[in-house]
């Protein structure tokens, strides 16, 4: 009799472990975005989306964090476009181009898994000195190129289980019909792996937009709107960080909404990328 | 009446790695006729059949040696544009796979890279295939809607639409019926028996009763030597070796023990028959000697005058460039395992 109950109870305390899991996640993305929400939401104002800075202290006690939004949107912009143009390229050559066992991918691979696990700070230590190197100054365009190569393995590692999940015989069937690799490459594996590319895509703009530690050096902070590529430029990550850090409990509150807003622009990204995602898969092959 | 040869196959050794597939193989594939390539799963079919139109190539760690040619020319050679070659070449695999687009685009795809750009052509083109894969009453009315939405048995006559549409000298089909219902099966085959008037069709497949119902000519594949091959009635109702005998009839293929090795090489016809019969009178009633020659006269003439003299020829198999093996089992007492 014991013997037949036993399994039973292995069984329940698995799943009691899994919906524990579960819980866990699920009550952490609600407990963050309750606490931002309850201590943010007071402080955010129109002001706060449609001004700059204003007003006696470091970062002002009134105005708004306008400077950091567009400069942060234009950075993330700007640096997912550049680590498009490179990861596009790599993926493709890896995954059609390169034998499955070549050292080369292997090597590439590997690279990209070490650069992923690399701190931003380091990124952003790296940028700075590249940034000497040129004799730039911390400015936009130095600021959008680290982040570039932030997100550069992120963006391509995603692209790479993409296209290394789209079924060899749908190559096969292009080059049966007298394509060549490249017709094949932009007609038929791109349409295929679209969704996934377009989520790869967001998932670094997500984590670029996102990131403090890379643009401390080489974006730095300002309180005037984005105007040119070669001068600072204030993001949102540093604008929390920076509000958050003042003694004065009311600049704290801002900093609360800033990091609200950001949340927002992420959450905003992540909902319609799902939306969009659901419009690419028309034709892909399940 | 002559059989025009349209693909032929010359001492074509292919590996995987160091894992061979294909052991050189010469054939002649009949111009205008369904051939079938039949033999147990993993016996090399699928590889043989990749070997011509080169799809081989995709395949890490493929290395192929010999020569195949089509009307003529060696597809191996440097010089062979292969995109070319693969336009003449229409496939069908196993399971069919539709391309990620709608089932206008599927068909127009092949025409649009070979360079046909004019729309109303376009619409011609999708419009004639689809008819002659006997689909289009099914999908007219939806032609940009996905074709991945079709039933396998609709995708896999999209795919011959689509191989059709780059107007192909040969159809190549890797077990095309496998994966479909029976009523499905049916219409492809029924497609392919109405398309050999104007293709070469080589059909893999390791149903049986297909082959008898499609094929004029077949070739009888195991461990990847090529056994046996000849007209279909012949090979099925008469089968020459053991090996095509055992598998027709559904039975276990093994290995014949050898009793006794006999090397001719550099001996001629009629002298090496000789030397084979002397060894033959010496050998027990049903034991098995396996004799090797290096000319392809003798390969034929002694297998004739051996199974004259009321042996039983259980194989004859080319073995490289220059020399065959012929396995023979002492008079006709009926082959015993
Ligand atoms: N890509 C590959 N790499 C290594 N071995 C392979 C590969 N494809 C097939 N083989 C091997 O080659 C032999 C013939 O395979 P295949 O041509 O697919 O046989 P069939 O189509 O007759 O079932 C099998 O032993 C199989 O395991
Ligand atoms: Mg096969």
């Amino acid at each position: 009799m014991v013997r037949l109950r036993s399994p039973q109870v292995e069984e329940n305390i698995f799943i009691g472990l899994m919906i524990a899991s579960t819980f866990i996640v699920v009550s952490s993305l609600i407990l963050i975005l309750a606490t931002i929400f309850i201590k943010g939401f007071p402080a955010l104002n129109l002001d706060m989306i449609t001004k700059t800075p204003k007003g006696g202290y470091y970062l002002g006690k009134e105005g708004g964090v306008l400077n950091a939004i567009l400069g942060s949107l234009i950075l993330g912009i700007g640096a997912t476009f550049l680590a498009l143009l490179v990861s596009l390229p790599l993926v493709f050559y890896l995954n059609l181009y390169l034998k499955k066992n070549s050292k080369l991918a292997l090597a590439a691979r590997f690279s990209l898994d070490v650069l992923w696990g690399i701190p931003s700070i380091v990124y952003g230590a790296f940028g700075f000195i590249l940034m000497m190197f040129f004799g730039l100054r911390a400015s936009l365009l130095a600021g959008t190129i680290t982040i570039a190569l932030l997100i550069i393995p992120i963006m391509a590692r995603s692209m790479d289980e993409v296209l290394k999940m789209i079924p060899f015989e749908l190559k096969e069937a292009s080059y049966a019909l007298g394509a060549t690799k490249l017709e094949t490459a932009i007609k038929v594996i791109f349409r295929q792996a679209l969704p996934g590319i377009f989520t790869a895509i967001l998932i670094a703009f997500g984590r670029g937009i996102g990131d403090a530690a890379a643009v401390l050096f080489t974006a730095s902070f300002t309180d005037s709107l984005p105007y040119s590529l070669f001068k600072p430029v204030a993001t949102l990550p540093l604008a929390i960080f920076f509000q958050l850090g003042t003694p004065f409990p009311e600049v704290q509150q801002r900093g609360y909404a800033s990091a609200l807003i950001l949340t927002i622009i992420i959450l905003c990204i992540s909902i319609f990328s799902r939306i969009l995602s659901g419009k690419f898969t028309k034709h892909t092959i399940k | 009446m002559e059989i025009k040869t349209h693909i032929s196959v010359k001492n074509l050794n292919i590996w995987y790695g160091q894992h061979q597939a294909i052991n050189n193989i010469s054939i002649d594939i009949p111009d205008k006729k369904i051939t079938a390539i039949i033999g147990p799963s993993g016996c090399g079919k699928s590889t043989l059949l990749k070997s011509f139109n080169r799809l081989i190539e995709l395949q890490d760690g493929a290395k192929v040696s010999g020569k195949v040619l089509v009307d003529g020319e060696d597809i191996y050679d440097p010089k062979v544009e292969v995109t070319h070659l693969r336009k003449k070449m229409g496939l069908l695999s196993q399971r069919p796979q539709v391309l990620p687009v709608s089932i206008y685009e599927n068909v127009a795809y092949g025409p649009r890279i070979h360079g046909i750009k004019d729309k109303k052509k376009l619409d011609e083109i999708v419009q004639r295939y689809l008819i002659e894969s006997n689909l289009w009453d099914e999908v007219r009315g939806r032609l940009n809607s996905s074709a991945s939405k079709l039933s396998i048995g609709q995708q896999q006559r999209l795919c011959l639409a689509r191989g059709l549409a780059v107007e192909p000298e040969v159809i190549l089909g890797d077990e095309p019926t496998s994966a479909l219902d029976p009523l499905s099966a049916e219409c492809i085959e029924q497609r392919l028996l109405e398309l050999k008037n104007k293709y070469t069709i080589v059909l893999v497949t390791h149903i049986l009763r297909q082959a008898k119902r499609l094929a004029d000519y077949i070739i009888f594949l195991y461990l990847g030597n090529l056994i046996e091959h000849g007209p279909a009635e012949e090979v099925l109702n008469n089968p020459k070796y053991l090996k095509t005998k055992n598998y027709l009839e559904g039975k276990f293929i093994e290995e014949p023990k050898i009793n006794k090795e006999l090397n001719l090489k550099r001996t001629a016809y009629p002298n090496n028959f000789v030397t084979a019969k002397l060894a033959l009178g010496d050998l027990e009633f049903g034991h098995i000697v396996k004799i090797i020659v290096d000319n392809e006269s003798s390969a034929i003439e002694i297998p004739k005058a051996i199974e004259h003299e009321g042996h039983k020829i259980l194989e004859v198999r080319k073995l490289n460039q220059n020399d065959w093996e012929i396995v023979v089992q002492k008079h006709n007492g009926g082959y015993v395992i």
